[in-house]
Parts: C-alpha cells; structure tokens; sequence
C-alpha cells in the first residue's frame, strides 16, 4: 500500500512497527500528524513516533508510569520517508537519519560490548 | 525443508515442551486421580498445537511476531493491558521456573537453595548474554531430552497399558464427592493453563523471526508444532501414567518437584534419579529461559523497541537491559523465600486469566486475508481454534473459584 493512497488511519496504520532500509526495528506508529481544514481533503503529513505521543490516546492518569518506563521522545517522520505500508511500515532510509533510534544509541551507551559469540 | 533442522527442530521442541508447572500437575494429578486426567494433558496439547502453529505461520507470511500486530489489533489501551497481564504472568512463571531449577540444583549438589537460586540466574543470563539465539534454543532443548527417562521409566515399570489408553478418553471418575469433583476441575484447570501457557507462543512465534522463517518455512513450522509438542506432551503423560501406578496406590502425594524424579529411580536406581533430574534441570532450565525471553520480546514489539538474540546484546539494547532486568525481578521473587510450589499455582492461575487476552488477538491475526492472505485460517484451523478460545474462557472464569473452593488443589 502507498501512503498517497486511500488509508484506514486505525486499521491500517496506527500501531503498526517501523521498519527502516536496514531492516531495524525503529519504532511504532503512535500517532499521526495530519494536514488539511475543514471541508477539504485530510493528506497524512508525518508519522508521531515515541511514547510521548501517546498523550492524546491514552488515560492521564497512565502517562507518568508510561513516562517512567519508556520516556517520552517524540519523533516525526514525515510521509515522503515512507515506502510501503503492510504488516509493518517500511521506512525509505536509515532510522538514524530520520532522528529514530536515538534511545537505542543512549541505551547502548551501558552495554559491554563482548564476550557474545 | 532440511531434514537436519527439521529433526533437530522437532526434538528441541520435544525437550523444551515440559516446564515445572507441568512436571508438578502430572505428578499430583496421577497419584490423585490415577490415569483419569490423561486426556486432559493431550486436549491441551492439541490446543497448544493449533495455537503455535497459528503464531508461527503469522511470523513467516507477516514477518511480524505476535505482539506487534497485538498493539495493532487490539489498540493501545487494550494492548497496554494485555502487555501488563503478560509481564506479571510470564515474571511470576519465570520465578517459579528459576526457583525450580534451584531446587533441582539443591537435590543433586545439596548446597543452600537460596545459593542455587543465585548461581542459577546468574548461569542463565551469561548463557543468554554468550550464546546466539539459535544455540539457546538447541542446547536447552537438546539436553532437556533427558527427560525421555520418565518414558523409559514408565515402559520399564510394565504398567496397564490399557487403562493408560483408557485415560485418554475424556471422562470425570464415578463416585467422587463434591469435594473431590470440586478439585478433579482444579486439576483440569491447571493442566490447561500448565500446557498452553502463554509465554509459548510469543516465543515460539518470536523464534521464528529470529530464524528469519518465510513461507518456505510454513510445513516446517507445521510438522515441528504438532510432533514437537505431541512428542512432547507424552513425556509429561509419562510422569503422571508413572505417578498413578507408583504414588498412587502409596497415597503418596508428590507435594515436592522433585518427587517426580523417584519415578526413574524405582526401577533404574541412583542413575535412573540422576537421568531424570537432569532432564528436570535443563527441561526447567529451558523454560525459565523462554518465560523471560518471551517477556522481553512482549515488553520491546509493543514499544518498537530493536529486539532478538540474533543481534549481539548491545545491538539492540533496551532489550538486552529488559531480559537481565526481568531475570534478576524473577530471581527478588524466588529470594522472598516463596515456595515454588505457591509460584507454580500462582503461574498456572494468573496464566490462564491471561490466556484469553493471549489467544483471542492471535486467532483475529492469523485468520485477517489482508495480513496472511492465502495463509490465513482455513476452516478446520478456524474452527479448532474458537472452539479451544471458548474452552479456554470457561476455564478462565472458573479458575478463581476452583482455587479458592478446593484451596489450591489441596482439597
């Protein structure tokens, strides 16, 4: 599926994972930006990625503990970056360069980095 | 489809199918109700079956596992509760897994089970940390294949093959009281949930991205699903067949894990007790590997986190730092001084509430055309799947008070 094309926000994009050229994980689709005004047509403008997104879908009261567990980063990956939409969203490059995966290289940071065959 | 993986695969899943749970129920449930709850370990076993076969086939045409379509199906709020029940139920399993590797360790060494427990975490993560995913999966599969000695026991000990035959019709004991009917259901209970433990099927269906499984591989993970665990199940019918004909008649009840390894002492002696309670220690040991692997893969899909042991650990970090993490929570449980036996009905009660959140998500996925398209569901994989979604709801909401009217199986 082509993001220019019709989408089902719900069943056919939100919380689905991101996959980027390299074939890494890069995170979930936790919200979406849109563009458009009343009476014209609605165009998806980027994807919201990061647990900081979740604020408009999710109970208050959550937040801290969601806040506590997995931060709350926000990144936006804009439309042109996306090639298809299926099982998963697969990105047009590299996560890094879209500014994802910027908690995994903080994370990495207080891993050893051997004795792993 | 290669023969040797396909063998190697089959035998893994076979080694890897019995965990503490399992081994506990089998015991008490022969020596209390002798070979009446025989057909209830090869229902769920067929349960399991459908289900991994569903959750594998979802990760080799999808390419996703199980949980991050999860979040998708089901919705951030009810997907956020389904991560949570998970993570208590799988933690709790994980402590009863590892508190039962400590036990087994204390039998065979002596040494302080406190001490065991320790030393048996800190084994398990450097296992994990040193070997890729591949390797984890085969050594503690493998070697839990010394298990077969409860089958072997049990042929050696000439019991009545025809009853055991008989107890795979399913059936409820003539002239049980309302107390004995009360905690004959307990058992059924708990057998279900002991064998159709969610944790299974988020790493089995886990495991097969990280073996980067794709359509090709759909009659593989079919034959390993069905022989793996219909293998699998027989070693677990095994303990309990033994337990009937040995503890049974004794009024001998097999309150203690270890208790079960007897069965291969009767009539090997000393190395018939050592055969067997190797394959407890590694059988127990593979499923606290899995039941903490399976938590950490839940906890990095449903947070687009980079996950899997076929990465090196610090390639994908947070999940690395989750796995450890869960371990040592699973090993602060086990050094409460909580008994094992307390974690395992714990485990099988919290797992069978979970169950249904589990399952449901997983049949919805594996049955959707716009993911699986000529692999979805056919009608008989459609039709055994909600048939066992509405066995395991029933024995969902009867759990609870089968727990609390029959005090755990106690009576």
């Amino acid at each position: 599926m082509s993001p220019d094309g019709p989408i089902k926000l719900v069943s056919e994009l939100l919380d689905l994972p991101l996959i980027d050229s390299d074939g890494k994980y890069c995170g979930i689709v936790d919200d979406v930006e849109l563009a458009g005004s009343p009476g014209k047509e609605l165009k998806l403008k980027a994807l919201l990625v990061g647990p900081g997104a979740y604020a408009g879908r999710f109970p208050m009261w959550a937040m801290p503990l969601v806040r506590w567990i997995a931060g709350d980063r926000v990144t936006r990956v804009p439309v042109a970056s996306i090639r298809n939409i299926g099982a998963a969203v697969e990105l047009d490059g590299p996560g890094s360069k879209l500014g994802l995966l910027k908690s995994e290289a903080t994370a990495r940071q207080w891993i050893p980095k051997k004795g792993a065959l | 489809m290669n023969p040797l993986e396909l063998t190697l695969g089959i035998m893994t899943a076979v080694g890897g199918f019995v965990d503490i749970s399992e081994l506990v129920f089998a015991a008490k449930a022969g020596s209390t109700f002798g070979y009446a709850l025989i057909w209830v370990f090869a229902f769920s076993t067929i349960g399991i079956i459908v289900f991994s076969e569903m959750s594998g086939r979802v990760a080799a045409v999808a390419k996703q596992p199980v949980f991050n379509l999860m979040r998708h199906r089901l919705g951030l709020k009810l997907g956020l509760i389904t991560l949570a029940a998970s993570i208590i139920s799988n933690l709790i399993t994980c402590a009863a897994e590892v508190g039962g590797v400590a036990l087994i360790l204390n039998y065979l060494t002596g040494l302080p089970y406190m001490a065991m427990a320790v030393l048996v975490t800190a084994v398990l993560i450097v296992s994990i940390w040193v070997l890729p995913f591949k390797w984890i999966e085969r050594a503690y599969g493998l070697l839990g294949l010394f298990m077969v000695t409860f089958a072997v026991a049990l042929v050696a000990i000439h019991p009545p093959w025809h009853q055991i035959a008989g107890g795979l019709v399913p059936q409820v004991p003539h002239g049980l009281s309302t107390k004995e009917l009360l905690t004959f259901g307990y058992f059924t209970v708990a057998i279900i949930s002991a064998v159709m433990f969610p944790y299974e099927v988020y790493f089995y269906s886990s495991g097969g991205i990280e073996e980067e499984w794709s359509i090709k591989d759909l009659l593989t993970n079919r034959v390993t699903s069905i022989l793996g665990m219909g293998l699998g199940s027989l070693l677990a019918i095994s303990i309990l067949a033994s337990s009937a004909q040995l503890f049974g008649p004794m009024n001998v009840d097999p309150e203690l894990p270890g208790t079960a390894a007897l069965e291969a002492a009767i009539p090997f002696g000393k190395w018939g007790l050592i055969l067997a309670l190797l394959g407890m220690f590694f059988a127990v040991a593979g499923a606290a590997v899995e039941t903490c692997l399976a938590n950490a893969y839940s906890i990095a899909q449903f947070f687009g986190w980079m996950w899997g042991r076929h990465k090196k650990p610090w390639e994908a970090p947070r999940f690395t730092i989750t796995w450890i993490a869960l371990f040592v929570a699973a090993l602060g449980i086990v050094l409460t001084g909580v008994d094992v036996m307390t974690l395992v009905e714990f485990a099988v009660l919290f797992s069978i509430l979970v169950l249904p959140l589990t399952y449901l998500p997983l049949l919805l996925l594996s049955g959707d055309r716009k993911f699986m398209r000529e692999h979805a569901n056919g009608a008989v994989t459609k039709t055994l799947g909600w048939f066992y979604f509405a066995v395991i709801m029933i024995a969902a909401i009867a759990a609870l008070p089968l727990y609390f009217l029959t005090s755990g199986g106690n009576g």
